[in-house]
């Protein structure tokens, strides 16, 4: 044989071996990217890209850059589930962070247990997906959770001059598990409040006039609504259309984040400017030099004067896996998973740390009525408080 | 018997896990699911000329079934898999005996608005069915007994419910075949070519296509129930009108005139979806603008196409 050939069938065959040593950690991320949930999964999995994009230009975890593959689960458990278990089987990712909804987590969950892979759910907030009876060794939360949500919400609605407060939520876990938290909590630090009315219309409804009178109807002085994302767009529209808002002098609360940049830039002058709100994250919160430095870099790379506040839930889930790969000087889920437990990230919005008794995070939100602010051609939240959830816990 | 092309298929199907890719037999075992899924469905839109908009209502059903059976009431899989069958085969006695009196679009609709009644309550009733999240990890059946024999002994646990669904859903087109090519099976086909014909031969038309929905509605039951424990999961959208349409798409693609079009246009739309989606975004954009080509250039379906062309190779030249 020649023996020029020979050097290149030797260097060909060479090629594997040396591309092994740098496969990159491929990491699974099953997002909604169609439809109105797709008003946060897309920022959200935006903000995990960049993460992965800037650790990469820093050579990467353990000598390896970081791969994120992202999948459109339509914000529907049964997709979400079906692109969870093809990322593990055809394209071996090695970790999972991702899904939006409180349907799809607990069901990502299952599969993240079958096949002993980590699996970080940076947004889906039911109590269900950490229960004990669902906790597992592989599965963590860096979101909040609906028992802090819903106490959160309490505590602001507690020191309103309101007795009669009535509830609007969509039928399914979250919706369920954060108004009986809110409610559970109002009960108790203001006893003498009373629940006049509670509707629960279905996940993605478009019509809701006959909720909206069938609940002003009962007269209440306050409400307190988890619709989310684009949802909240529609609800708040035909709700302002009827009247609603003023009838309860705004009181009104909407969790499940009604107040963030993304929404009230969306509405513009259609928001019902007054309400409370809250939001992961707000480009003009501002308080950190760390913060600010990561809504310059992320304005920059979304090129977007407004950044998104959902970039950050898909960031710091990244930036949880990263740091735990890095303590367990390892790949291998099961030691990743010891890792995370207890694990402290200093994150953009500040320190945050993963409890081992429930794999939650102590993540809070921004709480806060919204106003129109003359620097802004939309309503933000003045003043804006972050909720440490650290009391709300247990 | 002819056709050892079939037996030789079924041991190629077999052979699949000793491929040793995960991934190679998930694949496979979903074709399978849903190649018995269309078939049954082509019992009636192939075979007797009936358009249903809502056959994922027993798909749904079966899935429900075995789901609910298997992991609340820890029945073994030999009870839950033919309860399936059996509850999604007496809904579609139920619901076609209402159906079946209407023809053409009407009876479509109707079918449909059955289907969107069950999607409903599974969506709905959330003590039983878990409603929105639906009922996470189906327990797999107890195939223990599996890992004692030779051969397969050491395959995983998803290989040993993949054998088994091969075996079952080679069993379920079996007998599929037989009907088909039945006196009833013809019956069936007149009835499609002329019913008025039949009546006047004194034939119950309604009658027969009633017992053609309900022996469709309860194959498409096990296949829901295969397809529930496959999923480790069963969700309300398996009854949602969306999974009719894509059965009736497979069905078409594949060519509802022959007994295994459907089941090729199962293949080919999972292989398709699946490549897309890991692509591009604009995943439904690229899969919709294939299929009409594909309905354009082969309209009696790939497994007509594929007929032509080997009528075309075996022509004396």
């Amino acid at each position: 044989m020649h023996r020029r050939t020979l050097l290149i069938l030797a260097l060909v065959l060479l090629l594997p071996l040396a591309a092994e040593a740098q496969k990159p950690i491929k990491v699974g991320m099953p997002m909604p990217l169609s439809g109105p949930p797709a008003l946060f999964g897309d920022p959200a999995s935006k903000g995990a890209q960049m993460y992965v994009e800037e650790i990469n230009a820093k050579g990467g975890v353990l000598g390896r850059k970081l791969e994120l593959l992202v999948r459109d689960s339509k914000a529907d458990a049964n997709e979400a589930v079906r692109q969870a278990r093809e990322l593990i089987l055809k394209d071996n990712v090695e970790f999972l962070v991702g899904t939006l909804t409180s349907a799809e987590g607990p069901a990502v969950s299952v599969v993240a247990k079958e096949n002993k892979i980590v699996f970080i759910a940076p947004i889906p907030k039911t109590d269900q997906l950490t229960a004990p009876d669902k906790l597992h060794p592989y599965i963590f939360r860096v979101a909040s959770n609906t028992t802090i949500e819903g106490r959160s919400a309490a505590e602001i609605v507690a020191k309103w001059p309101v007795t009669r407060v009535a509830t609007m939520s969509f039928d399914y876990a979250y919706g369920q598990d954060v108004t009986k938290a809110f409610v559970e909590h109002l009960k108790k630090v203001k006893p003498g409040v009373e629940i006049v009315d509670q509707q629960w219309p279905k996940l993605g409804e478009q019509d809701y006039n006959p909720f909206i009178n069938a609940q002003m109807a009962k007269k209440p002085e306050a409400i307190f609504s988890s619709i989310w994302g684009g949802f909240f767009v529609t609800y708040s529209k035909q709700a302002k259309a009827l009247g609603v808002f003023d009838a309860i002098k705004y009181h009104f609360i909407g969790v499940g984040e009604a107040a963030t940049p993304e929404t009230t830039k969306s509405m513009g002058a259609d928001y019902p400017v007054g309400i409370w709100g809250n939001s992961y994250d707000a480009f003009y919160w501002g308080e950190t030099a760390a913060h600010k430095d990561y809504v310059a870099r992320l304005s920059k790379y979304l090129k977007d004067e407004y950044p998104s506040s959902w970039a950050i839930q898909g960031y710091i889930g990244m930036q949880f896996l990263a740091e735990a790969i890095k303590k367990a000087n390892s790949t291998d889920s099961d030691k990743v998973a010891k890792a995370l437990l207890n694990l402290t990230v200093e994150t953009p919005v500040g320190p945050l740390t993963i409890r081992e008794k429930d794999h939650q995070a102590n993540r809070g939100q921004l709480y806060g009525k919204t106003v129109k602010d003359a620097k802004y051609p939309f309503a933000i939240m003045k003043p804006v408080t972050y909720v440490d959830p650290t009391k709300f816990m247990d | 018997m002819r056709a050892p092309w079939e037996l030789a298929l079924l041991a190629a199907a077999l052979l699949v896990p000793a491929l040793g890719s995960r991934f190679y037999t998930f694949l496979a075992n979903d074709v399978l699911i849903w190649a018995l899924f269309a078939t049954s469905l082509n019992l009636l839109v192939g075979y007797t000329g009936l358009v249903s908009f809502g056959h994922a209502a027993y798909f749904g059903i079966g899935a429900y079934t075995t789901g609910l059976l298997m992991k609340k009431l820890s029945l073994p899989f030999l009870i839950a898999f033919p309860a399936a069958g059996v509850l999604a085969g007496g809904f579609a006695l139920l619901f076609g005996f209402f159906c079946v009196r209407l023809t053409r679009i009407y009876f479509a609709m109707l079918t449909l608005a059955f289907a969107q009644i069950v999607w409903a309550i599974c969506f709905k009733w959330n003590e039983v069915t878990g409603g929105e999240q639906g009922m996470p990890e189906i327990p797999y059946p107890s195939l223990d007994w599996m890992g004692r024999l030779p051969l397969v002994g050491g395959l995983r646990t998803s290989d040993h419910f993949y054998l088994v669904t091969v075996v079952l859903v080679a069993l379920c087109l079996w007998v599929l075949r037989r009907v088909v090519g039945s006196p009833f099976g013809r019956m069936l086909t007149t009835i499609r070519e002329n019913a008025e014909r039949a009546e006047f031969i004194g034939v119950n038309v309604r009658r027969y296509e009633l017992a053609a929905f309900v022996l469709a509605g309860a194959f498409a039951g096990l296949a829901g129930g295969l397809f529930g424990i496959f999923n480790r999961g069963v969700f309300p959208d398996f009854a949602y009108w969306t999974k009719s349409s894509e059965v009736l798409i497979m069905t078409l693609l594949g060519g509802m005139g022959t007994f295994y079009g459907p089941a090729l246009g199962a293949l080919a739309l999972i292989l398709l979806n699946q490549q897309i989606v890991s692509y591009t975004e604009y995943w439904p954009f690229v899969l919709g603008t294939i299929l009409i080509v594909l309905l354009f250039v082969f309209p009696g379906g790939l497994a007509g196409a594929a007929g032509t062309a080997l009528r075309w190779l075996r022509r004396p030249a």
